[in-house]
């Protein structure tokens, strides 16, 4: 197969015997699926052999995939044109980038078009692109300074007000209200002058407005985050190493998830979300442009925000059973599966009566995160951002079509 | 920020039953990561009670106090701030703060906690500041009847405490609170 030519000439190994399976199309043996992509992918194997792929195990397919709402010829052409352009012809991809990138308007069609192919990982284009294509960043050049001051200081803004702690608060408080009183008693001796306290603001406070208690109410959450924050890819470094900047990123994952959770009481903290932030995160951070990896954080969490907003009603409980959330998506997935593979399907619902739930629900909520290793969790969100329904629906795809190649199971 | 409990003289159960409900209402755990007690609790199940709110728990021993291990004076060092914490009764004249000056200078501490008057006193001198936090309960005092159940709590941030008063007067709990930084002239 002309795939596998593309393959072998990669110093990884092959694909996985599973996914040889006639009827799966080429895209899907694609190494990014299953090989960690190679360190430097500067191959040139035959552009031939990337789009389109052999035609004739495709129609077997062909027929179910149309049905589907998002047109998966749009996905197979972006992503079969993965194994090809990503693994050979990376200077000409870069090019592409750089190009669309370099445009006065970016046309995100196009650049969406482009990460379904795979984003380079040199010189700071994925930091730009994920942003871009998150919404983040405007689509006109111009826009970029002024939107990155205004979302940047309304970030620190946010951090002054949410992550202060009560006694800051009620001193700030007091410094308002209250002009110096004469004397901060640094000499001389006498009673301690007693001074009434503004609005019931004592650390035992159990009034609904009062800061500390919503101080002690918010600490659970606050612990939560705190737990799962060291316990995110702790076979990495960037995160979990003994170093300072392991810990002052951990610090900033944690500002982040607690600013989050504090501006959505609806959904606050739920166990997850942090595996989300942390390959938003990581990129920002690693962008090699001075300025930007500075305000990484304030970058991180309006796109984290952007990233969740298309499926905050799969985190709420309360919408659990209703249309929109974590059970009707679960479902929908398993429609989808059964359209494209039925045999697979009935296996896992009838035969082994596989509840969806479990493997399902971990691939909706967490974006994959938890199903391949960082990097090539980093390559599949390219393509994710990409689609043009958004991310959740581009997951689903290339979910449903995953499922058709675990039919060695 | 830090939140330190400083209560002492419930004597329970022979001048008091328990404390006020309205105080049992406000001390939940997990708010205060210290309790600092001036002594006379007198039994366990007071003793218990307070380290189910908070297990860092210090007490001094107070004349009528059952158990008879608790030490005279103690000291700890919580933030920037040295405490130190006596009963008092040891003190005479009891109150008087001049012999409550000494002794903060005996221990070397910043902020000196003691009882006995069950009266609340918030008090500087160049050496320091003495605290009586009153009577938790409003027990009777060996000088008067008249007494108003209080407790403090101290809020130490960095350099700067404040100190909440709680008193119940008249059936209300009236807070009051007390600002002071420590400063250079403050011994070290």
């Amino acid at each position: 197969m002309a795939d596998d030519a593309s393959a072998s000439a990669n110093p990884n190994p092959p694909p996985s015997p599973r996914s040889r399976q006639k009827h799966v199309p080429d895209w899907l043996n694609s190494p990014i699926w299953s090989a960690p992509p190679p360190p430097a992918r500067h191959l040139s194997p035959p552009r031939a052999t990337s789009p389109p792929p052999p035609p004739p195990q495709q129609p077997r397919h062909d027929d179910p995939a149309p049905s589907t709402p998002p047109p998966p010829p749009d996905r197979s052409d972006g992503s079969g044109g993965d194994d090809g352009a990503a693994s050979s012809s990376r200077p000409h991809l870069l090019a592409e980038f750089t190009i669309a990138l370099g445009r006065k308007v970016v046309d995100l069609a196009e650049l969406r078009r482009l990460a379904c192919q795979g984003v380079p990982d040199a010189a700071g284009v994925r930091p730009v692109v994920w942003k871009l294509l998150l919404g983040y960043l405007p689509s006109d050049h111009a826009l970029w300074a002024y939107e990155l001051e205004k979302k940047r200081s309304q970030y620190s803004a946010f951090k002054d007000e949410l992550l202060v702690n009560p006694s800051e608060v009620t001193r700030r408080m007091e410094e308002m209200t209250i002009s110096k009183r004469n004397g901060h008693n640094s000499e001389g001796t006498g009673m301690l002058p007693r001074a009434e306290i503004i609005h019931d603001e004592h650390p035992l406070s159990l009034g609904k407005t009062s800061v500390w208690n919503q101080y002690f109410q918010e600490s659970e959450t606050v612990e939560q985050i705190d737990r799962d924050v060291k316990r995110t890819h702790p076979e990495m470094q960037f995160f979990n190493g003994d170093s300072s900047d392991a810990l002052s990123n951990q610090e900033s994952l944690k500002h982040m998830l607690t600013i989050f959770a504090k501006l959505n009481p609806g959904i606050r903290y739920v166990q997850g979300m942090n595996e989300v932030l942390a390959p938003l995160y990581y990129v920002f951070k690693n962008d090699p442009e001075q300025n930007n990896d500075a305000s990484a954080e304030q970058d991180a969490f309006f796109c984290f925000v952007e990233l969740l907003s298309g499926f905050r009603d799969n985190f709420c409980k309360q919408l659990d059973n209703s249309i929109v959330g974590i059970r009707s998506t679960i479902s929908r997935l398993s429609q989808l599966l059964k359209r494209h593979d039925e045999e697979l399907w009935r296996h896992l619902e009838v035969v082994t009566k596989v509840n969806p739930q479990f493997y399902a629900f971990r691939w909706i909520t967490l974006l994959l995160t938890q199903e391949f290793k960082f990097r090539d969790c980093i390559h599949i969100w390219d393509a994710l951002f990409g689609d043009p329904e958004g991310p959740q629906f581009a997951m689903f795809k290339c979910v449903a079509f995953k499922g058709v190649a675990f039919k060695g199971l | 920020m830090v939140l330190v409990l400083a209560l002492g003289d419930l004597h329970v159960p022979h001048r008091a039953a328990d404390m006020p409900a309205k105080f049992k209402s406000m001390l939940v755990p997990g708010k205060i990561q210290h309790i600092i007690c001036t002594g006379n609790l007198c039994i366990k199940e007071v003793h218990d009670y307070l380290k189910s709110l908070c297990p860092d728990l210090h007490i001094t021993r107070g004349e009528y106090d059952e158990d008879a291990r608790y030490p005279e004076t103690k000291t700890l060092t919580i933030g920037q701030f040295k405490l130190g914490l006596c009963h008092g009764h040891q003190v005479v004249p009891w109150g008087d703060l001049d012999s409550l000056a000494m002794l903060q200078r005996q221990l070397d501490v910043d902020i000196l906690v003691t009882g006995h008057t069950h009266q609340f006193k918030a008090y500087k001198h160049e050496g320091g500041v003495v605290i009586n936090p009153g009577s938790a309960t409003g027990a009777y005092s060996s000088i008067t009847y008249d007494v108003n159940p209080s407790f403090v709590l101290m809020d130490i941030d960095g350099l700067r405490v404040v100190v909440y008063v709680y008193e119940l007067i008249d059936g209300e709990v009236k807070v009051d609170k007390i600002d002071f930084k420590k400063t250079a002239t403050m011994h070290s």
